[in-house]
């Protein structure tokens, strides 16, 4: 791996190539390649090149930072002043937000590029990006793969060389997941470390936004360019001054290794990942068991908690303010309920009906409640094995990514695709997904490392070893822009 | 756990969304399941579940909160943006009679 947004910066910056002739590149490939993969839904090229010719000035005036002038996606539900955000859903065809997200502002101002958004689960609610109103997203490794999701466009346009990094967001595994699917790296950062504010809300105590990139020194660059405390989202805390700086210095690590993040785990990712252990372990650290039982309560206890907090959160969709109306209606309470139900895809349905049904009375102490005191079981547990180590190695999946389609069979066995992603989100922990080899068909596997509370530099850093000594190498995939 | 169809209608009717019978018919099972699966948060684990028992609640001191003070809010016209609006007003069906 090595980092493209460094590279293509240093391009700008020597005056080789001006922003907006490495943006007309980006443009004419995704023009080229978008229509099969579908990873972008809404384009944004007059935007791109306004923000270019600005990015052009800040160079030529010397106020660059690492971020100026180079072309990025964001994910379909961050919120763009004046440029289409959809969440990927029909009810909220055409909306044009009035306000930036934070993290879009904060990148804005240093120069960033923004190509335009990118495909998603309605909702992010999904494993496959499948459910997306748009029609899914395809794997560019393996066109007949999903991509997984829910930020399955984000990794898509990463992957195929169509943007230099993505913005993200990840309730349950959702930057992860797909990174792990599409052989590049997802970071979610700890809960609180990057503004919500602008990311239209799953699962608000869940949520949490972060970059797609090819390699950890660009995770690193991009977290630290869109970290820090909020005063428009109230759950934001200050992170550590200065930039992320990565060392690799993994000798007398303590990497924990938890054998019930193995559980079901197919033997070639579980061989893939003992295997890059065994490097970490050449290399001077240390190898501790931990066990963290509660952990096969985390996906039930994930389930009940972000699908109460998304029936509450989508209940603003109402048809009133904007988006998707429905034509035929006797009275107001009638028309919120056809839009609604005209609106929202199956898969929406389905998790506002399971959160209406956990916080109903008469279910709420059996399954809200106690999810509540399970979710702080899961969290204390994986206090308890940070005392024993620095940070967790586990696979960021149990399968590599599927054929298309494959979500259209049983809802549980879907669910149980996130298995190994979910525990981070209860916890509100931050994690990397790097990519750890191939499967026998060439689909990418990917690792997780896992760290306590606001040890996100620890994280990168940890991940940065892998990509220093070539150990972890993103999927190469022909076309887009090169360098 | 089975889950009948007057629930799943006065669920239905709780989140504002319709279902027809056939629906309700096809969705009926596909939900049971769901709450199979929520049901395993009954499962039993090794170590403490139960001692754990105050509510994650957070109290928040008169003096976390911030100074109330005035500030710009966003103008009208940029709100209803997303509407064919009426005088600066989203337009809904009359509601009082």
């Amino acid at each position: 791996m090595k980092s493209v947004i460094s590279a293509l910066s240093a391009k700008l910056q020597s005056g080789e190539w001006s922003s907006l002739y490495l943006t007309e590149k980006y443009i004419k490939e995704i023009e080229r390649r978008n229509p099969k993969l579908n990873a972008y839904v809404h384009l944004t090229f007059d935007e791109a090149r306004k923000n270019a010719e600005a990015a052009d000035v800040m160079i030529s005036e010397g106020r660059a930072t690492p971020l100026t002038g180079i072309p990025f996606t964001l994910k379909d539900n961050i919120a763009t002043d004046g440029l289409l955000t959809t969440c990927c859903s029909k009810i909220l065809q055409g909306l044009k937000p009035y306000y930036n997200a934070t993290v879009w502002q904060k990148l804005k101002a240093q120069g960033a590029v923004l190509l335009g958004k990118t495909n998603m689960d309605e909702f992010a609610m999904g494993s496959t990006s499948e459910t997306s109103y748009f029609g899914a997203p395809l794997n560019p490794v393996d066109t007949t793969r999903v991509t997984g999701g829910s930020s399955g466009g984000g990794a898509a346009a990463v992957c195929a060389n169509l943007a230099a990094y993505a913005l993200g967001s990840d309730t349950g595994g959702s930057i992860r997941q797909p990174a792990s699917f599409c052989g590049v790296v997802g970071f979610k950062p700890t809960y609180g470390a990057v503004s919500r504010y602008g990311l239209l809300a799953y699962g608000s105590s869940l949520d949490q936004i972060g970059p797609i990139t090819s390699s950890v020194t660009d995770a690193a660059l991009v977290y630290d360019a869109i970290r820090g405390d909020d005063k428009a989202d109230g759950t934001s805390c200050p992170t550590p001054d200065g930039k992320t700086v990565l060392r690799g210095d993994v000798k007398n690590l303590k990497i924990g290794v938890a054998k019930e993040y193995f559980e079901g785990i197919s033997p070639e990712i579980k061989g893939a990942i003992d295997n890059m252990i065994a490097e970490y372990e050449r290399a001077g650290a240390q190898i501790v068991e931990v066990s963290i039982p509660a952990l096969k309560l985390a996906l039930p206890v994930y389930y009940i908690i972000a699908c109460a907090e998304a029936s509450s959160n989508l209940g603003r969709y109402d048809g009133i303010r904007y988006g998707y109306r429905a034509k035929n209606y006797t009275s107001v309470d009638d028309m919120i309920t056809k839009t609604r139900t005209q609106g929202f895809g199956k898969e929406v349905k389905k998790r506002i009906m399971l959160g209406t049904y956990v916080l109903s009375s008469g279910y709420f102490d059996a399954y809200y409640k106690k999810a509540c005191l399970l979710r702080k079981t899961v969290e204390s547990q994986m206090a308890e094995a940070f005392e024993k180590c620095d940070v967790l190695f586990a696979p960021t999946a149990p399968n590599t990514a599927f054929k298309q389609g494959y979500s259209g069979g049983n809802a549980v066995e879907t669910y149980l695709s996130d298995v190994c992603t979910v525990p981070v989100n209860i916890a509100g922990l931050p994690a990397i997904s790097i990519p750890c080899g191939v499967d026998k068909n060439g689909m990418p596997v990917g690792m997780q490392i896992i760290g306590k509370k606001f040890s996100d530099a620890l994280v990168l850093d940890t991940a940065y070893y892998a990509e220093r000594e070539n150990l972890s190498l993103c999927a190469d995939v022909e076309g887009g822009v090169k360098l | 756990m089975s889950v009948d169809q007057k629930t799943i209608k006065t669920l239905a009717r709780l989140s504002r969304l319709e279902f027809s019978d056939e629906e309700i018919e096809k969705f009926a099972p596909e939900f049971e399941e769901i709450i199979d699966f929520a049901n395993r948060i009954n499962e039993q684990v090794s170590g403490d579940t139960e001692s754990i028992r105050e509510v994650v609640t957070r109290t928040v001191g008169w003096e976390d909160l911030r100074e109330d003070e005035v500030k710009e809010s966003l103008p009208n016209e940029k709100i209803t943006s997303n509407v064919q609006a009426e005088n600066g007003y989203f337009p809904v069906r009359r509601v009082v009679k």
